[in-house]
């Protein structure tokens, strides 16, 4: 077997309590974004065209609808005879089981998996972001540099900057400091989540940090901090393009929102960098006569009667006649009854919304409604 | 008991009359419905009646069938056991216009005898419909009979159920009997075996030329037909794409009309079939139309009653129109007018 120059490791454990019902039960990474895909198929495209083939999934929280999502990876071309997917979920040893209690101990644990692999560099991902990434221009950076740890870094806002973890750098991108959500940040250059190492330097640290018992086992908590202490080169790799933390109910509405933009970075018709995911094997999408359509981003498998404007639809979605859908996000197989308005909402997977409901924020200002089979129930019993 | 069944499509068949539709392809081949292609029809069948044995008779021109079926993977055919197999003709002389040509099936011969499956469904490529086979074997095991003819308002579809052992002897027996295909055995009145004809109730339309090519597509736009072809319980696989969902822009306005993934709308669409990856430009109108894979129509062009095969560019401001009986084509990759910028 020839030896693996970088292989991914993908933290896909994280419940994402802030998403509400939308991860009662399916982890983060499994929510479903932009009409037809998950949020982990934008990490795993970027691994595969990235000519990252052999890939470590981390999972831990809800993770069937992952597992079984994630399969052996062929919807990605991961599928491979050499490398390709492996899901490692937490196991018990002869003591104990062993739950990821940070991101650093997830990866701890999994050291036998790269010990198997012996690769020149680890790159570690998280499942939780939008964006599309050549992971060999940063690996590349990360050579050149001679650095033992590159982290991605995007500028954001500064009025945003102390919600993220902030690295101050000098000219020459090496980190001098990390600040997680510094109140009166010094840079506005937010860490992403990805970091590359070097194997033999990850493999080192991870085992310090096991033997801290006082340690989170976090990377941005204690891994990063004990580098900088122990004056390793930390160098920052500034990315520019589209990412997107969707984090909340909000925020995944607004990426939502933001693939309707014609001047959104994120291009999910560029041909030469797509993004794969689980073909749902859906007819192409009925548009009745009486159907009304602009603005809008619809997968297959809708049957429309009613009106959609500036809405993202899922595969399988109906909408009834004289229903109208406006600045709404409506997921896999979803019904929207006829006379229905909605307005600024999520609809979870599979909700039927009964004919002539009324969902509509009162302010155009208010935030995204979540609409679940379980608020759908609430609002009959009233 | 789904076990028991052999399946084997016919893509030889040749239409004289669909030929600027089968240029460079079978007619197995053929865009259908935005994202299939006619196989994706029987070949779903036979896997929603849990047959997994399946074997694809091509003749000249399979390039673009053996692209779209690959390793059967799409339609769960790719097994350790069984799957997909291809047999393409030495010969490429001799074209029949019957189902299940006896000569073709010779040269394969082996595979038949190697098979397990002790009965046989031998069909056509060109039929769209959706159907489960496992009603007809039932029928066929109860009838007695030796083969079972499917039909549809009393006229063959061209589909046979029988013995494998039996189309082993009729294979084998062709100079002796005269009989070249399937067609010729179950038409024969006075032969000497027992056949019996199972109704179809469903609908189901054969593709034989362009003009019934365009009235198909344009029966799909009915509820009726999209829900009798389209249905949760067998749905019809085809090959994937990874198209991202279709994109309808501010000033697009679109009804009654059946569009597949990757498609861009900025203009008007009515009546119409849009297949994957088609792009409709600022202004354009497109009506009562049939628009296959990667057709780029630019900005301010009105097409009505048209069949664009794939990958055909319609220059800003073009006017294309044809009849209902005779819908205007244009053949694939053909450029009308200046050719496009990439959009």
């Amino acid at each position: 077997m020839y030896k693996k120059k970088c292989v991914a490791m993908l933290l896909a454990g994280g419940k994402g309590s802030r998403l509400n019902s939308l991860t009662k039960r399916i982890a983060k990474p499994a929510v479903p974004f932009g009409g037809k895909y998950r949020i982990i198929d934008f990490t795993l495209s970027n691994c595969t065209n990235s000519g990252i083939h052999t890939v470590g999934i981390l999972t831990q929280y809800q993770p069937l609808v992952l597992n079984s999502y994630i399969g052996i990876g062929s919807t990605w071309d991961l599928d491979r005879k050499n490398g390709g997917v492996t899901v490692l979920p937490p196991y018990s040893e002869a003591s104990e089981v062993k739950w990821y209690s940070g991101t650093a101990s997830a990866i701890y644990q999994n050291l036998n998996y790269l010990n198997e692999h012996e690769p020149e560099y680890v790159l570690i991902l998280s499942g939780d972001h939008i964006y599309k990434m050549d992971y060999r221009e940063m690996l590349n950076f990360h050579i050149e540099k001679g650095a033992d740890t590159t982290i991605s870094v995007i500028e954001v806002p500064w009025r945003e900057a102390s919600r993220f973890g902030i690295m101050n750098t000098d000219e020459a991108f090496e980190i001098t400091e990390f600040e997680e959500k510094p109140s009166n940040p010094k840079n506005n250059l937010a860490s992403m989540g990805i970091y590359i190492f070097n194997w033999k330097v990850l493999k080192e640290y991870l085992e310090m940090d096991h033997r801290n018992a006082d340690s989170n086992h976090d990377f941005g908590k204690d891994i990063i901090p004990l580098l900088l202490e122990e004056r390793k080169k930390l160098i920052a790799y500034p990315f520019k393009g589209y990412w997107k933390d969707v984090g909340t109910v909000q925020s995944l509405w607004e990426a939502n929102m933001d693939l309707l933009d014609e001047d959104c970075e994120l291009k999910l018709f560029d041909h030469s960098w797509r993004i794969y995911s689980v073909n749902p094997n859906q007819p192409p999408q009925y548009l009745a006569p009486e159907a009304s359509i602009c603005d809008a981003l619809i997968n297959e498998g809708c049957i429309i009667e009613g009106k959609v404007e500036k809405s993202v639809l899922f595969q399988g979605v109906t909408i009834e006649e004289g229903a109208s859908v406006r600045h709404s996000v409506i997921m896999p197989d979803a019904i929207v009854g006829k006379g229905c308005v909605i307005e600024k909402a999520i609809i979870s997977c599979g909700v039927r919304v009964p004919d002539g409901a009324i969902i509509r924020p009162k302010y155009k200002e208010d935030p995204v409604i979540l609409v679940s089979h379980e608020s759908i129930l609430e609002s009959l019993m009233r | 008991m789904s076990k028991q069944l052999l399946g084997v499509i016919d893509a030889t068949s040749f239409h004289r009359n669909l030929e600027t539709l089968i240029m460079n392809r079978s007619a197995a081949a053929i865009p259908f419905g935005g994202r299939y292609r006619l196989i994706d029809f029987i070949l779903s069948n036979m896997v929603n009646s849990g047959i997994e044995n399946v074997a694809v008779f091509p003749e000249v021109h399979y390039r673009s069938l053996i692209d779209h079926l690959g390793s059967g993977r799409d339609w769960g055919l790719d097994r350790k056991k069984d799957g997909l197999f291809f047999f393409p003709s030495p010969e490429l002389e001799g074209l029949s216009m019957k189902t299940g040509s006896f000569d073709h099936f010779d040269e394969s011969l082996e595979y038949f005898y190697r098979s397990k499956q002790p009965y046989t469904i031998i069909a056509n490529s060109y039929t769209v419909f959706n159907m489960n086979f496992m009603p007809v074997l039932n029928f066929h095991l109860n009838s007695g009979c030796d083969i079972t003819e499917l039909q549809q308002n009393g006229l063959s579809m061209g589909i046979y159920l029988l013995k494998t052992s039996l189309l082993i002897e009729l294979i084998e027996s062709r100079q002796r009997t005269g009989y070249s295909s399937m067609a010729e055995v179950t038409s024969d009145v006075t032969s000497c075996f027992s056949v019996c004809n199972y109704q179809h109730e469903g609908y189901a339309t054969k593709i034989e030329s362009v003009k019934g090519y365009y009235e198909a597509c344009m029966k799909l736009l009915t509820p009726y037909v999209f829900g009798q072809l389209f249905t949760k319980e067998q749905p019809i696989y085809t090959k994937v794409k990874d198209e991202p969902p279709s994109r309808y822009t501010k000033n697009a306005s679109v009804h009654h009309s059946i569009v597949a993934n990757g498609v861009i709308i900025e203009g008007r669409v009515e009546n119409s079939i849009l297949s994957r990856g088609v792009r409709i430009g600022k202004g354009s109108v497109i009506r009562n139309s049939v628009i296959m894979q990667k057709c780029h129509v630019g900005e301010d062009c009105i097409l009505d009653t048209v069949i664009l095969d794939n990958d055909v560019k319609v220059a800003n401001g073009s006017r294309l129109s044809g009849s209902f009986d005779n819908p205007l084509f244009q053949k694939k990759g053909h450029s009308q007018g200046v050719p496009l910028e990439v959009m």
